[in-house]
Protein backbone atom coordinates (compact mmCIF):
# COMPACT_ATOMS: atom_id res chain seq x y z
CA UNK A 1 0.00 0.00 0.00
CA UNK A 2 2.48 2.74 0.62
CA UNK A 3 4.41 1.20 -2.41
CA UNK A 4 1.20 2.61 -4.19
CA UNK A 5 0.81 5.87 -2.61
CA UNK A 6 4.60 6.67 -3.14
CA UNK A 7 4.15 5.70 -7.12
CA UNK A 8 0.81 8.11 -6.90
CA UNK A 9 3.02 10.99 -5.36
CA UNK A 10 5.73 10.21 -7.74
CA UNK A 11 3.63 10.34 -10.58
CA UNK A 12 2.26 14.05 -9.50
CA UNK A 13 5.67 15.03 -9.82
CA UNK A 14 6.58 12.96 -12.96
CA UNK A 15 3.62 14.68 -14.72
CA UNK A 16 4.53 18.35 -12.96
CA UNK A 17 7.78 18.53 -14.77
CA UNK A 18 6.57 17.44 -17.92
CA UNK A 19 3.79 20.07 -18.19
CA UNK A 20 6.95 22.57 -16.82
CA UNK A 21 9.17 21.50 -19.75
CA UNK A 22 5.92 22.25 -22.13
CA UNK A 23 5.82 18.76 -22.99
CA UNK A 24 2.87 17.96 -22.88
CA UNK A 25 2.18 20.12 -26.24
CA UNK A 26 1.92 18.66 -29.60
CA UNK A 27 4.62 21.72 -31.01
CA UNK A 28 7.12 20.85 -27.97
CA UNK A 29 7.23 17.22 -28.64
CA UNK A 30 7.82 17.64 -32.69
CA UNK A 31 9.73 20.33 -32.86
CA UNK A 32 12.78 18.63 -31.71
CA UNK A 33 12.77 16.55 -34.58
CA UNK A 34 13.15 19.51 -36.58
CA UNK A 35 15.47 21.58 -34.64
CA UNK A 36 13.72 24.47 -34.23
CA UNK A 37 13.22 23.55 -29.80
CA UNK A 38 15.50 21.13 -28.14
CA UNK A 39 13.24 21.25 -24.89
CA UNK A 40 13.07 17.48 -25.11
CA UNK A 41 16.57 16.78 -25.45
CA UNK A 42 17.42 19.45 -23.00
CA UNK A 43 15.11 17.96 -20.45
CA UNK A 44 15.52 13.97 -21.51
CA UNK A 45 19.67 14.40 -21.29
CA UNK A 46 19.64 16.70 -18.24
CA UNK A 47 17.28 14.22 -16.59
CA UNK A 48 19.41 11.32 -17.60
CA UNK A 49 22.70 13.33 -15.71
CA UNK A 50 20.81 13.80 -12.50
CA UNK A 51 19.44 10.56 -12.33
CA UNK A 52 22.42 8.46 -13.03
CA UNK A 53 24.64 10.48 -10.89
CA UNK A 54 22.75 9.91 -8.25
CA UNK A 55 22.17 6.72 -8.74
CA UNK A 56 25.58 5.54 -9.18
CA UNK A 57 26.78 7.77 -6.16
CA UNK A 58 24.05 6.12 -3.68
CA UNK A 59 24.95 2.72 -5.00
CA UNK A 60 28.42 3.16 -4.28
CA UNK A 61 27.72 4.14 -0.67
CA UNK A 62 25.72 1.16 -0.36
CA UNK A 63 22.45 2.42 0.45
CA UNK A 64 20.51 0.67 -3.02
CA UNK A 65 20.42 -1.60 -5.22
CA UNK A 66 19.71 -1.48 -8.87
CA UNK A 67 16.16 -3.01 -9.96
CA UNK A 68 15.51 -5.00 -12.55
CA UNK A 69 18.18 -3.97 -15.51
CA UNK A 70 15.67 -3.52 -19.22
CA UNK A 71 17.28 -6.12 -21.17
CA UNK A 72 19.34 -5.61 -24.85
CA UNK A 73 18.08 -6.81 -27.41
CA UNK A 74 19.96 -5.28 -30.07
CA UNK A 75 17.45 -5.50 -32.79
CA UNK A 76 14.30 -5.28 -30.42
CA UNK A 77 15.51 -2.10 -29.24
CA UNK A 78 16.25 -0.60 -32.15
CA UNK A 79 13.27 -1.50 -34.40
CA UNK A 80 11.13 -0.96 -31.61
CA UNK A 81 13.12 2.70 -31.44
CA UNK A 82 12.37 3.07 -35.12
CA UNK A 83 8.84 2.40 -34.97
CA UNK A 84 8.39 4.36 -31.96
CA UNK A 85 9.82 7.60 -33.38
CA UNK A 86 7.33 7.22 -36.34
CA UNK A 87 4.12 7.22 -33.94
CA UNK A 88 5.93 10.17 -31.49
CA UNK A 89 6.59 12.27 -34.87
CA UNK A 90 2.84 11.77 -35.90
CA UNK A 91 1.22 12.26 -32.71
CA UNK A 92 3.36 14.69 -30.93
CA UNK A 93 2.67 12.49 -27.63
CA UNK B 1 9.40 31.48 -0.12
CA UNK B 2 8.23 34.28 -2.44
CA UNK B 3 10.33 32.74 -5.20
CA UNK B 4 8.67 29.46 -4.49
CA UNK B 5 5.40 30.89 -5.04
CA UNK B 6 6.65 32.87 -8.44
CA UNK B 7 7.91 29.60 -9.72
CA UNK B 8 5.14 27.28 -9.01
CA UNK B 9 3.31 29.69 -10.67
CA UNK B 10 5.91 30.21 -13.57
CA UNK B 11 3.46 28.53 -17.15
CA UNK B 12 7.16 27.01 -18.54
CA UNK B 13 10.54 26.13 -16.67
CA UNK B 14 13.90 25.93 -18.11
CA UNK B 15 14.04 22.31 -19.58
CA UNK B 16 16.96 22.09 -17.82
CA UNK B 17 15.25 22.75 -14.68
CA UNK B 18 12.13 20.38 -15.32
CA UNK B 19 14.90 17.83 -15.83
CA UNK B 20 16.74 18.00 -12.73
CA UNK B 21 13.07 17.31 -10.86
CA UNK B 22 12.79 14.04 -12.91
CA UNK B 23 16.30 13.10 -12.42
CA UNK B 24 15.36 13.55 -8.84
CA UNK B 25 12.24 11.60 -9.17
CA UNK B 26 13.82 8.77 -11.05
CA UNK B 27 16.14 8.34 -8.28
CA UNK B 28 13.57 8.23 -5.63
CA UNK B 29 11.34 5.57 -7.55
CA UNK B 30 14.70 3.37 -7.36
CA UNK B 31 15.25 4.19 -3.93
CA UNK B 32 11.73 4.01 -1.87
CA UNK B 33 10.49 1.58 -4.28
CA UNK B 34 12.83 -0.34 -5.99
CA UNK B 35 10.50 0.41 -9.52
CA UNK B 36 11.37 2.15 -12.58
CA UNK B 37 9.25 4.91 -14.23
CA UNK B 38 7.77 4.24 -16.39
CA UNK B 39 4.25 5.11 -19.07
CA UNK B 40 3.86 2.43 -21.41
CA UNK B 41 3.47 -0.82 -19.75
CA UNK B 42 0.92 0.80 -17.82
CA UNK B 43 -1.17 0.87 -20.89
CA UNK B 44 -0.44 -2.70 -21.14
CA UNK B 45 -1.33 -3.60 -17.96
CA UNK B 46 -4.74 -2.00 -18.46
CA UNK B 47 -4.94 -3.69 -21.83
CA UNK B 48 -4.58 -6.65 -20.03
CA UNK B 49 -6.97 -6.57 -17.99
CA UNK B 50 -10.07 -5.31 -20.33
CA UNK B 51 -8.88 -8.43 -22.59
CA UNK B 52 -9.53 -10.45 -19.70
CA UNK B 53 -12.86 -9.43 -18.85
CA UNK B 54 -13.97 -9.26 -22.50
CA UNK B 55 -12.30 -12.39 -24.56
CA UNK B 56 -10.43 -14.82 -21.43
CA UNK B 57 -9.16 -17.01 -23.56
CA UNK B 58 -7.54 -15.05 -25.91
CA UNK B 59 -5.25 -13.11 -23.32
CA UNK B 60 -4.58 -16.03 -21.86
CA UNK B 61 -1.30 -16.44 -22.52
CA UNK B 62 2.54 -15.84 -21.55
CA UNK B 63 2.26 -11.87 -22.89
CA UNK B 64 -0.90 -10.92 -20.37
CA UNK B 65 -0.22 -13.41 -17.56
CA UNK B 66 3.39 -13.08 -16.90
CA UNK B 67 5.39 -10.64 -19.05
CA UNK B 68 2.90 -7.60 -18.52
CA UNK B 69 0.62 -8.80 -16.05
CA UNK B 70 -3.09 -7.95 -16.53
CA UNK B 71 -3.43 -6.09 -12.71
CA UNK B 72 -3.33 -3.00 -11.42
CA UNK B 73 0.63 -2.55 -10.94
CA UNK B 74 2.85 -0.06 -9.77
CA UNK B 75 3.03 1.72 -13.02
CA UNK B 76 -0.66 1.71 -13.18
CA UNK B 77 -0.70 3.88 -9.98
CA UNK B 78 2.19 6.27 -11.61
CA UNK B 79 0.20 7.06 -14.47
CA UNK B 80 -2.81 8.40 -12.79
CA UNK B 81 -0.51 10.23 -10.48
CA UNK B 82 0.83 11.80 -13.88
CA UNK B 83 -2.54 12.84 -14.88
CA UNK B 84 -2.95 14.98 -11.89
CA UNK B 85 0.82 15.73 -12.00
CA UNK B 86 -0.16 17.73 -15.54
CA UNK B 87 -3.48 18.85 -14.34
CA UNK B 88 -1.97 20.46 -10.86
CA UNK B 89 1.38 21.83 -13.48
CA UNK B 90 -1.95 23.20 -15.38
CA UNK B 91 -3.50 24.86 -12.56
CA UNK B 92 -0.22 26.28 -10.91
CA UNK B 93 0.32 28.34 -14.35
CA UNK B 94 -3.76 28.88 -14.39
CA UNK B 95 -3.32 27.38 -18.03
CA UNK B 96 -6.15 24.47 -17.36
CA UNK B 97 -8.04 24.77 -20.40
CA UNK B 98 -9.79 22.06 -21.60
CA UNK B 99 -9.65 21.83 -25.66
CA UNK B 100 -10.14 19.13 -28.87
CA UNK B 101 -7.46 20.55 -30.96
CA UNK B 102 -5.45 23.59 -30.05
CA UNK B 103 -2.65 23.10 -31.02
CA UNK B 104 -1.49 26.32 -33.17
CA UNK B 105 1.44 24.91 -35.33
CA UNK B 106 -0.82 21.64 -36.00
CA UNK B 107 -3.29 23.55 -37.69
CA UNK B 108 -0.90 26.02 -39.38
CA UNK B 109 -0.04 23.24 -41.04
CA UNK B 110 -2.31 20.63 -41.37
CA UNK B 111 -5.78 22.68 -41.38
CA UNK B 112 -8.16 22.75 -38.67
CA UNK B 113 -10.42 20.10 -38.65
CA UNK B 114 -10.26 17.82 -35.66
CA UNK B 115 -11.15 14.26 -37.12
CA UNK B 116 -7.81 15.17 -38.76
CA UNK B 117 -5.95 15.61 -35.60
CA UNK B 118 -7.48 12.85 -33.78
CA UNK B 119 -7.52 10.50 -36.75
CA UNK B 120 -3.66 10.78 -37.02
CA UNK B 121 -3.13 10.52 -33.29
CA UNK B 122 -5.15 7.38 -33.03
CA UNK B 123 -3.19 5.51 -35.84
CA UNK B 124 -0.04 7.16 -34.84
CA UNK B 125 -0.97 6.27 -30.90
CA UNK B 126 -1.15 2.65 -31.86
CA UNK B 127 2.20 2.91 -33.84
CA UNK B 128 4.00 4.52 -30.93
CA UNK B 129 2.45 1.83 -27.96
CA UNK B 130 3.35 -1.13 -31.15
CA UNK B 131 6.86 0.35 -31.18
CA UNK B 132 7.09 0.48 -27.18
CA UNK B 133 6.19 -2.72 -26.86
CA UNK B 134 8.68 -4.61 -29.21
CA UNK B 135 11.02 -2.33 -27.52
CA UNK B 136 10.47 -2.93 -24.11
CA UNK B 137 9.59 0.44 -23.06
CA UNK B 138 9.03 4.08 -24.01
CA UNK B 139 10.86 7.35 -23.65
CA UNK B 140 10.64 7.40 -20.20
CA UNK B 141 10.26 3.83 -19.13
CA UNK B 142 13.28 2.53 -21.75
CA UNK B 143 15.35 5.86 -22.40
CA UNK B 144 15.02 7.74 -19.03
CA UNK B 145 15.26 4.71 -16.61
CA UNK B 146 16.66 2.63 -18.64
CA UNK B 147 19.23 5.34 -19.63
CA UNK B 148 20.07 6.21 -15.48
CA UNK B 149 21.14 2.65 -15.10
CA UNK B 150 23.26 3.09 -18.00
CA UNK B 151 21.48 0.38 -20.15
CA UNK B 152 22.74 -0.48 -23.84
CA UNK B 153 19.03 -1.08 -24.72
CA UNK B 154 17.93 2.97 -23.58
CA UNK B 155 21.00 4.24 -25.64
CA UNK B 156 19.68 1.81 -29.04
CA UNK B 157 16.02 3.13 -28.27
CA UNK B 158 17.02 6.58 -28.22
CA UNK B 159 18.93 6.48 -31.62
CA UNK B 160 16.19 4.60 -33.14
CA UNK B 161 13.59 7.17 -31.51
CA UNK B 162 15.53 10.25 -32.96
CA UNK B 163 16.59 8.79 -36.66
CA UNK B 164 12.89 7.60 -37.45
CA UNK B 165 11.60 10.53 -35.64
CA UNK B 166 13.40 12.91 -37.75
CA UNK B 167 13.01 10.82 -41.27
CA UNK B 168 8.57 11.09 -40.34
CA UNK B 169 8.98 14.97 -39.48
CA UNK B 170 10.70 15.68 -42.98
CA UNK B 171 8.15 13.64 -44.77
CA UNK B 172 4.96 15.13 -42.94
CA UNK B 173 5.92 18.78 -43.32
CA UNK B 174 7.98 18.56 -46.39
CA UNK B 175 8.62 21.99 -47.34
CA UNK B 176 7.23 23.18 -44.31
CA UNK B 177 10.60 21.50 -42.55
Amino acid sequence: MTNYILALILGVMFGFSLNKAGLTRYAKIVNVFRFTDMSVLKFMMTALVVSMSGLYVLRGLGLISFPRIPETYIVGNLVGGLIFGVGMALTGY
Amino acid sequence: MNWLKTQFQKELWSPYAAGVLLGIVGVLAVWMSDSLLGASGAFENLAGIIGKAAAPQLFNNMYFNFIMPSQITWGVVLLVGIFFGGMLGAFSSKTWKLSVNGDTQWKRIFGPQTWKRWGIAFLGAIVLQYGAGIAGGCTSGLAISGGMLLAPAAFLFIGGMFASGIITALLVYRRNY
